[in-house]
């Protein structure tokens, strides 16, 4: 008996991780893929404008992949409505599109500022392939780049930037750098390392015009002086993509609200990804974490239950590592956790800086920030992880880390942190080969 | 299928796994290059090797977004050096600090067992990482909750 | 790594002014570190040719040399070697000691085989060293921390444990200029003699700390490198002769030495342990196991040698110590009239952590508590301390006098030497002492002549050749009768040299206890030379040809070879009772000299001995 049609709407990092698991466990129904553009990673495009990789090496699944697997694809389709009672999907092209199950895996999109003159064909986001190709074509080694929004996403691409073009002005509303990835003091150390090294970043500054000059383009601030840019890309924040599920019966909030089995209200329609708001491991509330490991790990169990496996997910783990100009900044969990107790410490010799959050003796959140070239805190990233995501007890060891934050290993050894996060597996068996 | 076996108790702190190991990953002695890293877990004594457990899950390979990580022959998952981008993902997906990533080559780095032939087992002279067959386990959890123990309560107040 | 180093070498010798503080680099052509390969053979020639006899010890001008070598860093044992090379105060002239651990790996991995410290700062700083990063930077709060409080809080501040981080220091004795201060580094190893700590304290600097770094070594044949490791593992393993250094390290040396009257107990006033010490107790293994030990090896090292252990019982029970070696038992220990491993370990540690060396620590407090018992020192003297033999604590007291100069400290502070020659009269007598200075190693030379001989005679701050290690390579015989004074001067002759090769390659003495020929085939791997015996030996003689040179340069002379009145006397009882050295010291010194190259009359080496060694230079110096 052939399995159940399963639909995967979206062909990002969730929809592709599904559609293997479905595959590696063993699932032999028909898979059909609807998604608006072919499969590609959206985390390595950084580094094809940096032209360490060509496009092929942006692809994540080839139609022979897809053909290996036997997907049935409507690529360059996207979904416009959706009718639970019928289960079925309606696509761009009024075409239905019937499922068994259908796991929607639609992600989000970049925003752009509401400013005037932001739709300027020099003013880019960086969020798609055809984003990044725009950028790489208009980019130029004399080229002053201006980068509206210093979050995530534009750190990603800050290394790529400096090494193709000739200047870099980093603009940010907030008060900091990375207003949603690093504390005050880190972004405060972050800044001090940019600036060495030549970027002007002027944060606290609200542009409220975008005009063409000369052949490129003039942006005036709030305060009413301006500068002049040959390219202005855009990172003001992603929204996840839900529009298209207005009327269907689909609960959302932020996101579409998913139970532990990645299953929104609707039992046959699960949902992963940047557009899923599910459980956050350390907190227990709801949240959308749009980030590459959580589509991962949303696409991983959403198939190992629409592949009847009843696999619970204990939530996803907030964690954002980049590298900008030789310099690592990773954070992890609650690292914003208000209530939180807190310990922090730099090394200035080193330009390193750590801060542990704790909940009673949990430690729920971090901050690690350090020279790449820092050969010998190479552990300390990944245990860090490893206690947030373990929930050891920690609490005769905050006086150790206290005195000597930089010794991350011995409490993360002693609390048997290994012990605890070995036998766990996210799709509750060893995994195969990728 | 064979593991790493260590045995704490062994262990000296010469670093002569490093520098194996730094041979096997570059070609010198460099242990800056070694991805199996021996630390101190009472004050400045209790030294013990810490590497890759090729975990069951293999966070890093589920991580990777450009499935550069794979499972070779004897279990180990592999890094392909061809796919990596060097984007640390895998750095921060695993929980257990073993991965890492090359400054040089700008691509991540972990333990590959050599292949099957792992070096830190050959050149450790005590017998504190050995090649057996069995299961990962956590190899130090007792041994540094027993040492780390002076670390917390001082000198000289362990009774 | 440079472009003209030989491989396994970093290549580049890095200097630090610390009157300017500036740093830069020097390189060597393949010819010269062939010719002078590091360590003790680098520093020496740096020695002779950049410090005049008017740079004394505490000059601004004078060097602190910290140089390791060819097999620093590599897989072969023992492998994080440090020799130190200064005009050091006790003798006032050259110093060879070593230190282990991983001082010698880290600063390889930083790409540098040697560090020279010159000039003086003009306030207190410790030298950061990380790859290309060279600074010296302020030590103002590390003031007054001893040894291992000054590694913590470097460990602490750079947010590097374990080994990632090697830093040597010279403790608060070196701060205060104590004549015997010490290098203390890697918790637990000391570059100790000749007053070396007193050296870095005059530079001002509290402390040298290096990273681990991320260069790379490259030998010529790694494989074969591997190879010669392992033949000579193998070596130390099964030759009998050094299986049981690779079993036990030193510890068996208080028990073997005890039976050859060679054990110094309670300041050579008797060569008989006391009834109430129980010698089941210091047996080698008994002392490993009497402990909850870990071992703590050096770079590379397979040795069951350095281990810290706990201590069980007593006052100081649960404190975590460095295993004392030998010296230590017996520096900290027998000659002080402790016979209890617990305390002598404890005892020991807190002569590491005051940083001063082990050996002159025991003369000294041997010598004071002996004053002590028989009135020539009062109490009151002592400012109200009750130091009677074995009263460790008691003697720690002193100690941090000493090392603070507080006091009674601040004579002592001087070496027992020059306190017993202060005081005088019949206290005088009862230091043990040689008189060029070189503090006695922790035996009873009464009942070891080679190492009597050696250490009056030597240029290096200490004995200079040292116990032999496969003497029949080098043409003599593998035993001797240690009484047959001609037969022991021709021991320190015609060996000397062996010790200041071993000494230049950045490797620990314990780890080259095999032929020489062993030793080459590593050296010859890591760097593609063909080393051989001959080319060893005319390195070591080398050497020692210019450290002498450089002593005499520095007015150094054949009168002070000789020991003082007790460390020359005759044992008056156990094993070696009525055994008179100095009825031999003539003859000896006859033999030694014309083995060593050196003219009987002025102590010089020989034109033709330094024009035969490549030397022309010195002769020329030396002999116009």
């Amino acid at each position: 008996m052939a399995g159940k049609r399963h639909v995967i709407l979206g062909s990002g990092t969730a929809g592709l991780n599904a559609i293997r698991t479905l595959r590696q466990l063993g699932d032999d129904g028909p898979i059909v893929l609807v998604s608006a553009e072919a499969p590609y990673s959206r985390m390595v495009l950084p580094y094809y404008l940096a032209r360490r990789i060509t496009e092929p090496h942006v692809t994540t699944a080839t139609g022979r992949q897809l053909d290996e697997w036997g997907v049935e694809r409507q690529i360059g389709r996207r979904a416009e409505g959706l009718d639970t009672q019928a289960a079925k999907l309606r696509l761009d092209n009024g075409e239905d599109v019937a499922y068994d199950d259908l796991l929607i895996a639609t992600g989000s999109s970049a925003l752009r500022p509401p400013i005037p003159g932001a739709e300027h064909a020099r003013c880019f986001n960086f969020w798609t392939l055809d984003d990044a190709k725009g950028v790489s074509k208009t980019i130029s080694p004399d080229a002053h780049v201006v980068m509206v929004g210093a979050g995530f996403i534009s750190f990603t691409i800050l290394n790529g930037i400096l090494e193709r073009a000739g200047r870099l002005t980093i603009v940010e509303v907030a008060p900091r750098i990375l207003p949603r990835m690093i504390d005050d003091a880190g972004a405060a150390l972050v800044t001090d390392w940019l600036i060495e090294r030549g970027v002007t970043i002027r944060a606290g500054a609200e542009i409220t015009r975008i005009a063409e000059q000369g052949q490129g383009l003039r942006l005036t601030f709030a305060e009413g002086d301006s500068i002049d840019a040959d390219l202005v890309l855009m990172a003001t924040g992603i929204r996840p993509n839900l529009g298209w599920l207005d009327g269907s019966g689909i609960e959302t909030n932020q996101g579409i609200l998913v139970d532990e089995y990645l299953r929104s209200n609707v039992d046959n329609v699960y949902a992963a990804g940047d557009v899923a708001e599910g459980r956050n491991r350390v907190t227990g509330a709801r949240e959308v974490h749009a980030i590459e490991p959580t589509a991962m790990e949303h696409g991983r169990i959403a198939a190992a239950n629409m592949a009847g496996k009843k696999i619970a997910y204990p939530g996803s783990l907030l964690m954002n590592i980049v590298s900008a100009a030789g310099l690592d900044m990773a954070s992890f969990g609650s690292w914003d956790d208000d209530g939180a107790e807190v310990i922090a410490a730099q090394a200035p010799a080193r330009r390193a800086y750590r801060k542990y959050l704790f909940r009673g003796g949990r430690m729920v959140g971090a901050i690690l920030i350090e020279s790449a070239g820092e050969t010998w805190s190479g552990n300390d990233v990944g245990m860090l992880k490893g206690l947030v995501q373990s929930g050891v007890d920690l609490s005769a060891w905050k006086s150790h880390l206290a005195e000597r934050p930089f010794e991350i290993k011995k409490p993360y050894l002693a609390t048997g942190t290994t012990a605890r996060l070995l036998p766990e597996t996210i799709i509750g068996q060893p995994s195969p080969a990728m | 299928m064979k593991v790493l076996s260590i045995s704490p108790e062994r262990c000296t702190g010469c670093m002569r796994c490093e520098l194996a190991c730094a041979y096997m990953q570059s070609g010198a002695y460099q242990p800056a290059k070694s991805v199996i890293r021996v630390a101190p877990l009472e004050m400045h004594t209790s030294y013990a090797p810490f590497t890759c457990f090729q975990c069951d899950e293999g966070w890093c390979m589920t991580a990777c977004p450009v499935d550069a990580i794979a499972i070779s022959a004897v279990g180990a998952k592999i890094v392909s050096d061809d796919q990596c981008v060097g984007c640390k993902l895998c750095t921060i997906a695993c929980p257990y600090g073993t991965i890492f990533y090359d400054e040089d080559t700008h691509k991540a780095t972990k333990c590959d067992l050599c292949g099957g032939d792992p070096a830190c087992v050959e050149a450790c002279p005590t017998q504190a990482i050995e090649w057996v067959e069995g299961d990962a386990a956590d190899w130090l959890g007792e041994f540094a909750a027993r040492r780390a123990g002076t670390d917390l309560t001082g000198l000289a107040a362990v009774e | 790594m440079s472009e003209q180093a030989p491989p396994g070498y970093a290549g580049k010798i890095l200097r630090v002014n610390l009157t300017t503080g500036q740093s830069w680099t020097e390189e060597l052509s393949h010819e010269e570190w062939r010719t002078y390969l590091g360590g003790v053979g680098l520093g020496a020639k740096i020695l002779y040719d950049e410090v005049p006899p008017e740079v004394e010890w505490d000059h601004p001008d004078n060097r602190l040399i910290m140089a390791t070598g060819p097999l620093a860093g590599l897989p072969v044992w023992g492998t994080g070697g440090l020799t130190v090379v200064t005009r050091g105060p006790m003798t006032g002239g050259a110093t060879s000691t070593q230190a282990n651990g991983f001082f010698g790996a880290c600063l390889k991995y930083s790409g540098y085989d040697t560090i020279v410290l010159q000039g003086q700062s003009e306030k207190w700083v410790y030298v950061y060293i990380h790859d290309n990063v060279v600074e010296m930077r302020d030590a103002a709060h590390l003031l007054g921390k001893d040894t291992w409080e000054t590694q913590e809080a470097l460990q602490d501040e750079l947010g590097y444990n374990g080994h990632r981080l090697s830093v040597y220091t010279s403790g608060v004795a070196g701060e205060n200029l104590v004549r015997f201060a010490a290098i203390h580094g890697d918790f637990g190893h000391v570059a100790s003699k000749n007053g070396c700590g007193a050296v870095m304290g005059v530079k001002r600097v509290k402390a040298v700390a290096i990273v681990r770094g991320s260069k790379a070594l490259h030998p010529h044949d790694p494989k074969g490198l591997l190879q010669a490791a392992d033949v000579i593992a193998h070596e130390l393993k099964t030759n009998p002769s050094s299986s049981v250094l690779y079993n036990y390290g030193t510890l068996f040396g208080v028990v073997n030495l005890n039976k050859l009257g060679a054990l110094p107990i309670r300041n050579y006033t008797t060569n008989l342990p006391p009834k109430e010490a129980d010698m089941s107790v210091w047996e080698a293994q008994s002392l490993r196991e009497g402990f909850d030990h870990r071992g703590h090896q050096c770079n590379a090292c397979g040795m069951h040698h350095c281990h810290q252990h706990v201590i069980a019982e007593g006052k100081h029970k649960g404190e975590i110590v460095d295993e004392p070696e030998y010296e230590g038992w017996s520096g900290a220990g027998w000659t002080i009239g402790s016979f209890d491993p617990q305390d002598t370990s404890w005892m020991n540690t807190q002569v590491d952590r005051a940083c001063v060396d082990v050996n002159e620590f025991g003369w000294v407090m041997g010598w004071t508590m002996e004053c002590y018992e028989k009135g020539y020192i009062t109490q009151e003297q002592l400012g109200g301390i009750d130091l009677k033999w074995g009263d460790v604590e008691a003697a720690n007291a002193l100690l941090q006098k000493i090392v603070h100069r507080e006091g009674i400290g601040d004579l002592l502070a001087e070496g027992v030497m020059r306190a017993s020659q202060k005081l005088g009269g019949e206290a005088a007598d009862c230091a043990v002492y040689s008189h060029k200075g070189n503090s006695p190693r922790g035996h009873d030379h009464r009942a070891r002549w080679e190492e009597l001989l050696d250490t009056c005679v030597a240029s290096a701050g200490t004995l200079e050749t040292g116990p032999p290690a496969e003497p029949q390579e080098l043409g003599r015989p593998a035993r001797i009768n240690p009484f047959d004074a001609p037969e022991v001067a021709r021991n320190v002759g015609q060996l000397l040299g062996r010790r200041h090769f071993e000494d230049s390659l950045g490797a620990c003495i314990f780890t080259t206890r095999t032929t020489i020929q062993n030793i080459c085939l590593a050296l010859n791997a890591a760097t593609g030379w063909d080393y051989t015996v001959d080319e060893a030996m005319r390195l070591g003689r080398r050497t020692a040809a210019l450290l002498r040179a450089f002593n005499i340069r520095c007015g150094i002379g054949p009168e002070v070879e000789k020991p003082s009145k007790r460390y020359g006397s005759v044992p008056t009882d156990g094993p070696a009772e009525g055994q008179n050295a100095m009825e031999h010291w003539e003859e000896m010194l006859d033999i030694y000299y014309e083995l060593a190259g050196l003219d009987r009359a002025t102590g010089k080496p020989t034109a033709e001995h330094l024009n035969n060694l490549g030397l022309e230079n010195v002769a020329k110096e030396m002999w116009g």
